[in-house]
Order: structure tokens, then C-alpha cells, then sequence
């Protein structure tokens, strides 16, 4: 019967529902490395896991979510590696895992557990990813899309053209006010030090340091007023 | 647009418990039993043909009925194999021996005879009584395997269709010949895949919202 599957396997698996991550959860599923690699459905590991599926689903259709959860999560890269094969775009890719996820979910019923659950699984899947590509084709056949060429660079900073022009046009003041006020500018203002750290890094009285940044204000005032138009 | 670990954990959270679907013959044998009791209770309303039991003892008549009649067990039969994920699509050719010796009984009167001129009047011919049977018999029949097979809109809604179309088609066209003298099979045949048709493409155009009124979500 298929029912008993799951259950006739007997103490080891209620004692190790706590600790699933780390340990195989039926010790009737030869034990494997646990990194093995999405690729290897061909190999011996693969049908040794698709068993352990099969149990994991056999006991989530009755309702055991423990089990469910890490069917899900191990069935997930397994199935983009089968996605990946179709899907090239990154965006579409995890459309598609999500929409075979959700489809296992919808017909979970419909699994035997009498028989294989890779074969159960990879049917679903090809069957939804061709859906998808077929929906997504027809709809590029109507859509364009906005992509990214009006970006020069990748990092964000440099899109910001009127910041960055901004800062050349300070930078470019600063270097005509006499050295004194730029200091005083430079490290109270631009580098945001206190008055008192700014007189030891530079040895000037925290009076002076006052009287400067003011004056370099006054005059950078002068400066983009004049840029601008104004007086 | 959600992640996928965050799309496991809200499948997880919806994980209830399922009824496992029993093994597609003992399903195909529940539909027919709904449809042969949906044909008998048309049998004790409508009546048997006059001349039902000389024509039961003629060989093409008693061929075509068993012919059909294994076309409807055997159509049902792969509708439900094949509506499972993992099952082969092959299963679609087991109704096919069945339905090529009905075929090669079918002849095409109810086609031609839809109305009648007569000196007096236009009268509606045997034909329209025809399709209304039809139409009582087809249609519980087909909500019947929609309902049964409403998981399949997100698998192999085709091939389910098709041969869920011909065990409709073969159950109807049974129930005609036991009813109505004129030999309907063509007509059923072209209705009921007229039909299996329009669901597909339905389905295919509106899966989604379809879906959403059957599934169990």
C-alpha cells in the first residue's frame, strides 16, 4: 500500500524532523554528500533523492509541512537546472521555477507515490517552462523592451550628471580662493570637522578658522553669483 | 515580484492535506458509471427505438453499438491516463482500434435529414430531435469530466481533451442508436470534437481564469 511507505519507516523519522537540515531524514534513503550538484539527475545520487522526494511528498500530501518545506527547497534548484536549459534570460528564469513550484503545489494530488517522483516532477516542469516560453513569445511578438542603453556606466553614481557637475564647478571655485579660506572651507565645511579639530590639524586659532570659513563662503557666494548672472 | 524562498514558505503555509487521486482506471470506471446511469434514466423518459430488438439482431447494428460502447471505455480509460503528468502520451492510441470499427460503421443520415418539405409545412426533421438528445446526454457528460479532470488545465489540456471528447462522443452516439432510428454517429463525432476543440482553445486563451473557478487552491 502506498500509504505506509512513509510511515512504515519508524522511529528515525520522527526524531529527525528537528534536525532535517543536517540529517538525511529517512534512514531507509542511502545516505549522500549533502553538496551534491543540481546536475547530476543522471547519476546514482539522483534516483536515491528522488526516492527521498517521493517519501517527502507522500507525506505532504497528508498534510506535513516540515516535509513539504524541504521538498520545496531542495525541488527548486533542481528544477532551474532543468529551467536553465530553456530559459536564458535571469528575470523569465525565476518566472519559470516559480510557476512549475506553483504547479506542483496545484497538483500534488495528482503525484502516486507507487511510482518514480523525478519523472512526475520533470513532466510537470517541461511542461510549464514550453508554456511559459510559448506565452512570453507571443507576447514579445507585441512588446519592446526598455532597456538600459541611455546608462553609460554601471555604477550609479555616475549617471548622476547634475551632481557631478555640480561638485566640478565647487572644486573648481574652491581652487580660486586664497589658500587660507580653502583650507578653512575644505575642512569645515567639505570634511565636516568641529572647529577644535580643524585648529589642531591645522595649527590656526579656532577665531581665525571662524573669520576664514565665513570670508570663503562669502567669496564662493560671489563666485557662483557671478557664474550664474548675478551679482 | 515575490522570491522564490518567500513563494515556498506561503506554498508551505497553504499546505493542507490532499485526497490522493485514485488510479485513473478506477476513475474512468466511476465516469461511465455516471453516464450509464445519465443514458438509463434517458432510456426510462425518452423510451427505446420501436424496432430495438430487431435491430439488435442484426450484425452491423450489434457491431456498432459494442464498437462504440469500447470506444467510450477505452477513450475514458486514456482521458485519465493521460491527464497525469508522468504518464505516456501513447495511452491517447488506446481508444483507437475501437474507434476505427465504429467509424467504419457510421453512415451519414442524420446529416442529411435535418428538415423535412412537406406539401404543407416545413417540419423540423428527426434530425433536430436528434441533437437535442445530443445535447442532454453530452453535456452532464462533459461537466462531469471537467470536473474530474480540472487539474489538467495546467498540464496536458490537448491530449486529455481529445480523448475525453471521443468517450463523450462514443457514449452519446451509443445512447442515439438506442433511441433514435437514424444512425447519428457523424454528427456526434463532429459535435463532441467540436467541443473537445472550443475547450481546449478556451482553455488555452483563459487558463487561468478557468482554473481559478475549478482548482482546489
Amino acid at each position: 500500500m502506498p500509504d505506509l511507505a512513509p510511515i512504515t519507516v519508524g522511529e528515525s523519522e520522527t526524531v529527525s524532523t528537528s534536525t532535517q537540515d543536517q540529517t538525511p531524514i529517512l534512514s531507509l534513503v542511502k545516505e549522500s554528500s549533502p553538496t551534491r550538484s543540481v546536475d547530476d539527475a543522471a547519476g546514482p545520487a539522483a534516483s536515491d533523492r528522488t526516492l527521498d522526494w517521493s517519501i517527502c511528498m507522500a507525506r505532504a500530501q497528508k498534510g506535513d509541512r516540515q516535509a513539504y518545506r524541504r521538498l520545496l527547497d531542495e525541488i527548486a534548484p533542481y528544477v532551474r537546472s532543468v529551467a536553465v536549459r530553456y530559459v536564458q534570460n535571469r528575470g523569465d528564469l525565476e518566472d519559470a521555477v516559480q510557476d512549475v513550484l506553483l504547479t506542483v503545489h496545484a497538483v500534488r494530488h495528482t503525484y502516486d507515490p507507487m511510482r518514480p517522483f523525478g519523472p512526475w516532477l520533470v513532466a510537470i516542469a517541461k511542461r510549464r517552462i514550453i508554456d511559459g516560453l510559448r506565452r512570453r513569445g507571443r507576447a514579445s511578438a507585441r512588446e519592446m523592451p526598455f532597456d538600459s542603453d541611455h546608462e553609460t556606466f554601471a555604477a550609479p553614481e555616475s549617471n548622476y550628471h547634475e551632481t557631478a557637475s555640480e561638485g566640478r564647478a565647487l572644486r573648481e571655485a574652491l581652487q580660486e580662493l586664497p589658500a587660507g579660506q580653502r583650507e578653512a572651507i575644505r575642512m569645515v565645511k567639505l570634511e565636516e570637522m568641529s572647529l577644535k579639530e580643524a585648529a589642531a590639524t591645522s595649527g590656526m586659532s579656532v577665531a581665525a578658522l571662524k573669520v576664514a570659513t565665513h570670508r570663503g563662503l562669502k567669496n564662493l557666494r560671489k563666485i557662483f553669483g557671478k557664474k550664474d548672472g548675478r551679482t | 515580484m515575490i522570491t522564490t524562498p518567500d513563494l515556498i514558505e506561503s506554498l508551505v503555509a497553504g499546505a493542507e492535506p490532499v485526497r490522493r487521486l485514485r488510479p485513473p482506471v478506477v476513475r474512468a470506471v466511476t465516469w461511465l458509471a455516471f453516464a450509464a446511469a445519465l443514458v438509463a434514466l434517458l432510456a426510462v423518459s425518452h423510451g427505446l427505438r420501436q424496432d430495438i430488438g430487431a435491430r439488435l439482431q442484426q450484425p452491423l447494428f450489434l457491431t456498432s453499438i459494442c464498437a462504440s460502447v469500447f470506444t467510450a471505455v477505452l477513450a475514458a480509460v486514456a482521458a485519465f491516463i493521460v491527464s497525469l503528468p508522468d504518464r505516456s502520451r501513447l495511452w491517447l492510441l488506446l481508444p483507437v482500434p475501437a474507434l476505427a470499427l465504429w467509424v467504419s460503421t457510421i453512415s451519414y443520415q442524420c446529416l442529411t435529414d435535418w428538415v423535412s418539405i412537406q406539401p404543407d409545412r416545413i417540419r423540423l426533421g428527426e434530425a433536430a430531435d436528434c441533437f437535442a438528445t445530443l445535447i442532454l446526454t453530452s453535456i452532464p457528460l462533459w461537466l462531469a469530466m471537467l470536473l474530474m479532470l480540472r487539474y489538467v488545465a495546467l498540464l496536458r489540456s490537448a491530449a486529455a481533451a481529445v480523448a475525453a471528447s471521443l468517450a463523450v462522443a462514443a457514449i452519446s452516439s451509443t445512447a442515439l442508436s438506442l433511441f433514435h432510428p437514424l444512425d447519428a454517429s457523424a454528427m456526434i463525432l463532429l459535435w463532441n470534437l467540436g467541443t473537445g476543440a472550443l475547450l481546449v482553445g478556451l482553455g488555452s486563451a483563459f487558463w487561468e481564469k478557468m482554473f481559478s473557478w475549478v482548482a482546489p487552491r
